[in-house]
């Protein structure tokens, strides 16, 4: 039920559907313009209800929803969207906003194979005008979109919506500073929750902000001595009474920069008019500011800051250490989510764990991130660790570069940074590290395919990018123990950048080494899991253990094959692999990577060295040369080809038995 | 066009309540918004140890009392407990008897403050004292806000109706100024 008290709206969370009379008759934005406040009230009530309703029987992105219901709500009912143009940064925030603009009726959908994307899609509607999903990217794609539509001589509105977390990130200043000079048209919405890093960073809750650009919003809605400014300046303006237009201006102006708020001048001196800090969860406020920016002429770029709650409207969201930033399906009513048990750790916590181990014998060893606290599981590292943990904030770019720094100054730095947030970083890669030789030890985790976040954040080119830099060490391992073995291996590599990737997803289940201590392994040196004969599969990373399953499927149709498990892609085991090719006739290289990878490495490697002059047949098995559209792990894979059925198929087609190939489960 | 005016005295101090059969409900305020203020609704009831007094429980007197019987009560608890009178092992105790004492007399004896608590506590509401003096800090810095924005509105509306005059060189006046077809002033 949601009741209108005096007080405001009341919404009591249950697991039933509730009842949205009002949200029932909005299909589109165009439903929503001739709402008066009162109704828009009711419906951000009712918008949170739904909200909680439907991520709780789907899983996704919560709090941040929850966070600017208000702000969805007065942007639709002021600006005429499709034409004119809303563009939300990473777009996990956009919930309400898909539900205002027709696709309510499938937000069960969300985040599932064949369902609506979590973030904004341009080929999913209209109204969303730009893919997002990487941080820090709305404000460049929406001053190109503003000097486009001058250009074109269209009269649109273009307005951007950016957290203060993904402020941090260099190319929000790159735009900022852009879109000063250009002084084109364009409306940014700095949406401050002061959640710089996910409340995930540290394990005892929400991390106290990252650098100084927090400091510099905190002070702006700081508003001591504002009043008496203000009447001093009023005064001053009155005195001068029938003054010139420019005297009242200058006045103005001056006044102005007494009543500003302190710190507004770094987005002035970029160039944007500021405006705020705003009430971020007053409809009438934000609906007021927009009208009025809206009716002007020629604003110029302008910065409107509001300050809202992550979470907000929904208790069990405010309390929480993490806000529930992201979820799995819960109890509406409770908050409480359904985690499913799973035996085995995720692949990050071994990660976690093995380097916790490493930096315990070994005081060189520092640990970087880029506002990936509880995703990297470097939170726990920094439990233990706090002087040797950093934070940079969403700042790829910086994080790699600083890295190289301490590793110049002889220190064991481990970035662990998420496979396709790296590639924001890969200059940093190539230039300060790679060619410098110096050794920074990447920890690429969500490298393959990444489930229901889909293709923005799957790690499908680590291997391509990492493995054609002439000095990086590249490797993955095929379970947790490899895992941290390769975490021993990294820290021990001290000559020469390394890298090494792992998948989103848990263990196997294999024994850990003894007290999560790994061992190093010999550079360059892969393993033989079984023997076989005829034909060979050479796995690389935890696509293995889907190599093992097809070879066990395989047996029933009479036929043994070797498996490898490469363990480097940088420096190739050519021992093994030309041991392979001279045992076999068949050699199949698979991984879950582009092509570019590990396959072609192989093949460059084998046709230098004469090795495909004679009877073999090679086939290489990477990830199709498109997007794989989010969805479940498994339907992921399957779209893709990888599964063990598609490589137990290879084999048999390759066998020259394409009938039993065709007829496999 | 509206323009939003915060009448004095409509504070809407936000409830949270627990009832009987487990659905957390909670009011979103809605005039004006009040950022976390459920949250700390919570919190501050549960805060202090002092949960079940109210300012006249602590005073010693009726809920009806008059100014005169809250002046001669506040004195008279103050004289007990205040610090330089109290027993040594007693001082911190006292010390804080005495300073929540003080702020009942200050909200008591001041007849608007009084009113709204006398509402609040209507309501079944035994805010700790300290939060209650953070809803009125937020309520002031909203209106605060909300000054200072609106004055942001306004320069900003000046400023735009010339800032496409020749004399602005930038890419986008320059578009504008093309698009518009007339050069403004």
């Amino acid at each position: 039920m949601i009741r209108n008290e005096e007080n405001g709206w009341k919404i009591d969370f249950s697991t039933e559907k509730p009842p949205t009379p009002l949200l029932d008759t909005i299909n589109f934005p165009i439903h929503l313009k001739n709402l008066n406040l009162q109704d828009l009230d009711q419906l951000a009530a009712e918008l949170r209800a739904d909200i909680v309703y439907s991520v709780a029987g789907t899983g996704g992105h919560l709090s941040s929803s929850l966070g600017v219901v208000e702000l969805t709500v007065a942007l639709h009912h002021v600006f005429n969207t499709p034409e004119d143009r809303i563009i939300w940064d990473v777009g996990h925030q956009a919930y309400s906003h898909k539900i205002l603009t027709g696709r309510r009726s499938r937000m069960h959908t969300i985040r599932q194979t064949s369902g609506l994307s979590g973030f904004p899609k341009r080929d999913e509607s209209a109204y969303d005008a730009f893919g997002v999903g990487h941080s820090s990217t709305s404000i460049s794609a929406g001053l190109g979109m503003a000097v486009a539509r001058d250009l074109l001589g269209k009269k649109n509105h273009v307005v951007t919506v950016i957290g203060d977390g993904a402020m941090t990130a260099g190319q929000a200043f790159e735009a900022m500073n852009n879109s000063g000079y250009l002084d084109s048209n364009l409306i940014v919405v700095l949406n401050d929750n002061k959640q710089v890093s996910l409340p995930t960073a540290t394990l005892d809750g929400p991390a106290s902000p990252v650098g100084a650009l927090s400091s510099a919003l905190t002070k702006l809605q700081a508003s001591n001595k504002f009043r008496q400014f203000r009447e001093a300046a009023k005064t001053i303006t009155k005195q001068i009474g029938g003054a010139t237009r420019e005297v009242a201006a200058k006045v103005d102006e001056y006044a102005r920069g007494m009543i500003s708020a302190p710190g507004s001048s770094l987005f002035e001196e970029l160039g944007l008019y500021y405006i705020g800090p705003v009430d971020g969860h007053n409809v009438e406020d934000l609906v007021t500011i927009f009208q009025k920016v809206k009716a002007m002429p020629a604003p110029g770029p302008v910065l409107i800051h509001i300050v809202t709650e992550k979470g907000k409207g929904y208790p069990p969201a405010e309390a929480a250490d993490d806000k529930m930033h992201g979820v799995v399906k819960f109890d509406p009513k409770t908050g409480k989510q359904f985690k499913s048990k799973s035996s085995t750790l995720a692949y990050t916590q071994y990660f976690a764990n093995a380097l916790i181990k490493e930096a315990e014998v070994d005081e060189k060893i520092v640990a970087i991130h880029a506002a990936m606290g509880g995703g990297t599981g470097l939170n726990h590292f920094q439990k233990k660790f706090p002087e040797r943990c950093f934070d940079v904030g969403i700042a790829e770019q910086h994080a790699v570069t600083f890295a190289a720094g301490l590793a110049a100054e002889g220190l064991k730095p481990f970035c662990a940074i998420y496979s396709s947030f790296l590639q924001r970083g890969y200059d940093q890669v190539v230039h300060d590290v790679d060619l410098q030789k110096l050794p920074v030890r990447f920890a690429l985790d969500r490298a393959g395919l990444v489930g229901a976040d889909g293709p923005t954040h799957c790690g499908a080119f680590d291997i391509t990018y990492m493995a054609c830099l002439p000095n990086m060490i590249v490797m993955a391992p095929s379970d947790e123990a490899e895992l941290m073995h390769m975490v021993a291996t990294a820290a021990a590599i001290d000559d020469r950048p390394s890298c090494f990737r792992f998948p989103r997803g848990c263990g196997i289940g294999i024994p850990l080494p003894c007290d999560n201590k790994g061992t190093p392994l010999e550079i360059g040196k892969g393993r033989i899991l079984r023997e076989g004969s005829r034909v060979a599969i050479l796995g690389y990373g935890s696509i293995v253990q889907t190599c093992i399953k097809a070879a066990d499927s395989l047996i029933n149709h009479g036929i043994t094959v070797t498996l490898a498990d490469a363990r480097f892609c940088k420096p190739l085991d050519s021992e093994l692999i030309r041991r392979l090719v001279n045992e076999h006739e068949i050699l199949i290289t698979v991984e879950e990577g582009s092509i570019g990878g590990f396959g072609s490495h192989v093949c460059h490697f084998l046709s230098l060295n004469g090795l495909l002059d004679g009877h073999l047949k090679l086939r290489s098995m990477v990830l199709p040369d498109r997007y794989i559209d989010h969805g479940s792990p498994q339907d992921q894979i399957d779209e893709a080809g990888l599964s063990s059925r598609h490589i137990a198929a290879t084999v048999l087609s390759l066998l020259g038995r394409p009938m039993e190939a065709l007829q496999l489960q | 066009m509206r323009c939003g005016v915060i009448l004095p005295g409509t504070s809407t101090a936000p409830v949270h309540l627990r009832h009987g059969a487990g659905t957390v409900s909670w009011i979103p305020p809605k005039r004006p918004g009040l950022r976390a203020a459920g949250l700390k609704a919570r919190a501050a009831v549960e805060e202090g140890g002092r949960v079940g007094a109210s300012f006249y429980d602590l005073l010693g007197i009726s809920e009806g009392g008059s100014l005169e019987e809250i002046k001669r009560a506040y004195k008279k608890m103050a004289r007990k407990y205040h610090p330089d009178v109290s027993p040594p092992d007693l001082a911190g105790e006292h010390t804080r008897r005495f300073i929540e004492l003080q702020e009942a007399y200050e909200t008591l004896s001041d007849p608007s403050r009084r009113a709204r608590y006398d509402k609040d506590l209507a309501r079944g509401l035994r805010f700790a004292f300290s939060s209650r003096r953070r809803f009125d800090q937020e309520l002031e810095e909203k209106s605060a806000w909300k000054n200072r924005w609106q004055d942001q509105l306004e320069t900003l509306k000046r400023r735009s109706v010339q800032r496409d005059s020749t004399e602005n060189l930038s890419w986008g006046a320059r578009i504008r100024r093309q698009r518009d077809g007339v050069s403004i002033e």
